[in-house]
């Protein structure tokens, strides 16, 4: 009767500009709260968060990096161990959005191949400071065939929906795996891939 | 009146003759030193000297010159110094900078008496980030144990599967022999 507490674990990462709001969206996932105060977080941090999935407890570590320059060779460490990134801008802040191109560099050059990405446009709360239009952060993200979300951590907007669609993403593509081969025999943990460093027990 | 541009046509050239204190006459206000004070109080006086009149009027009038030149001597004495300071400070200024730039465009001159320099390095800062990660994640793995043993899901004979991921960056690459490993740390983590 020991009953676990999860099936999966899956480690996310989130990165972009400082300032754009990676904490708070990350804050509003996990806790369902919100924070007008702006703290830089330093270096990297973590939340946990256990959703369900395809009836699967799915555990999401997910790694909470600073967008200053300085903490640069910290972060990109993290990004190895990530099944799933997720890249925040600012909609009203062109400059966060210009270096996207900069962030998804640093990906390539950083993280897993077989990663998964996501660009969200946060603060669309925002409209009347808006200086990205939505077009422009769909048109990226159709150039990098990455899912788009306008998410606002502030008025609970996409927020939930994002991580969810990401994880879901994640388990079509280690369910695929799984079918492939690689496991041995059932009440087993399956290694899957060492590139998704990734622990899977079927029941 | 008609004959005053001649007088000093006259007086110029006797004192052209001399080429002295009468030059400071010619210099730039700004470049005045006390010594050219000196000259044009010297030509002053002995102009004054020239004029025979030695009524009461003309000695009120040469005791005011006398203060007005006192007065100019002062303020050239006083611009000259202060001229002179800021030079002096200017060149302080210059060979800080020079000192400062000699250890290279990219490296940070830091002020050893302040409390809030930078201190550590990167490589510090990451693995004390690495510590608080890790301990944050046992924390989390102990109170959901808590929850468990409280709610009595947990016996006490077969603990729960909890597991934290806490692969240290460099450490994610794993090999399939890592597997029993795995279950092994599973099995520690369950009976901490």
């Amino acid at each position: 009767m020991a009953k676990k507490t999860y099936d999966l674990l899956f480690k996310l990462l989130l990165i972009g500009d400082s300032g754009v709001g990676k904490t708070c969206v990350l804050f509003r996932f996990s806790d369902d709260a919100f924070n007008t105060t702006f703290i830089s977080t330093i270096g990297i941090d973590f939340k946990i968060k256990t959703v369900e999935l395809q009836g699967k407890k799915i555990k999401l570590q997910i790694w909470d990096t600073a967008g200053q320059e300085r903490f640069h060779t910290i972060t990109t460490s993290y990004y190895r161990g990530a099944m799933g990134i997720m890249l925040v801008y600012d909609i009203t802040n062109a400059k966060s959005f210009e270096n996207i191109s900069k962030w998804l560099r640093n990906i390539d050059e950083h993280a897993n191949e077989d990663v998964e990405r996501m660009l969200l446009g946060n603060k669309c709360d925002m409209e009347d400071k808006r200086v990205v239009p939505k077009a422009k952060g769909e048109q990226i993200a159709r150039e990098h065939g990455i899912r788009f979300f306008e998410t606002s951590a502030k008025a609970n907007i996409n927020i939930e929906k994002a991580f969810l669609t990401l994880a879901e993403d994640i388990l079509r593509k280690v369910c695929d795996l799984t079918t492939m081969s690689f496991f041995q025999s059932q009440h087993q943990y399956f290694y899957l891939s060492h590139t998704l460093t990734l622990f899977f027990k079927i029941n | 009146d008609s004959d005053m541009p001649l007088m000093e046509e006259s007086e110029k050239l006797r004192f052209g003759e001399e080429s002295s204190p009468a030059l400071a006459f010619e210099k730039d206000a700004f470049e005045l030193t006390v010594e050219d004070v000196y000259d044009i109080s010297y030509v002053i006086g002995r102009d004054l000297l020239k004029i025979s009149s030695t009524g009461e009027e003309v000695s009120d009038l040469q005791f005011r010159i006398v203060r007005v030149l006192e007065m100019f001597e002062t303020l050239v004495n006083k611009y000259n110094l202060s001229l002179e300071e800021l030079k002096m400070e200017r060149d302080n200024l210059k060979s800080e900078l020079d000192r400062i730039q000699t250890a290279g465009p990219n490296q940070l001159v830091v002020d050893l008496t302040d409390p809030n320099r930078p201190r550590f390095t990167m490589q510090e800062l990451k693995e004390v980030l690495q510590e608080r990660n890790q301990l944050k994640a046992q924390l989390m793995v102990a109170q959901e144990e808590l929850q468990l043993y409280k709610s009595g899901i947990l016996p006490q004979a077969e603990p729960a599967m909890v597991e934290v991921d806490l692969e240290t960056p460099a450490a994610t690459e794993h090999s399939p022999a890592t597997i029993n490993d795995a279950k092994e740390e599973k099995t520690t983590i369950g009976k901490l």
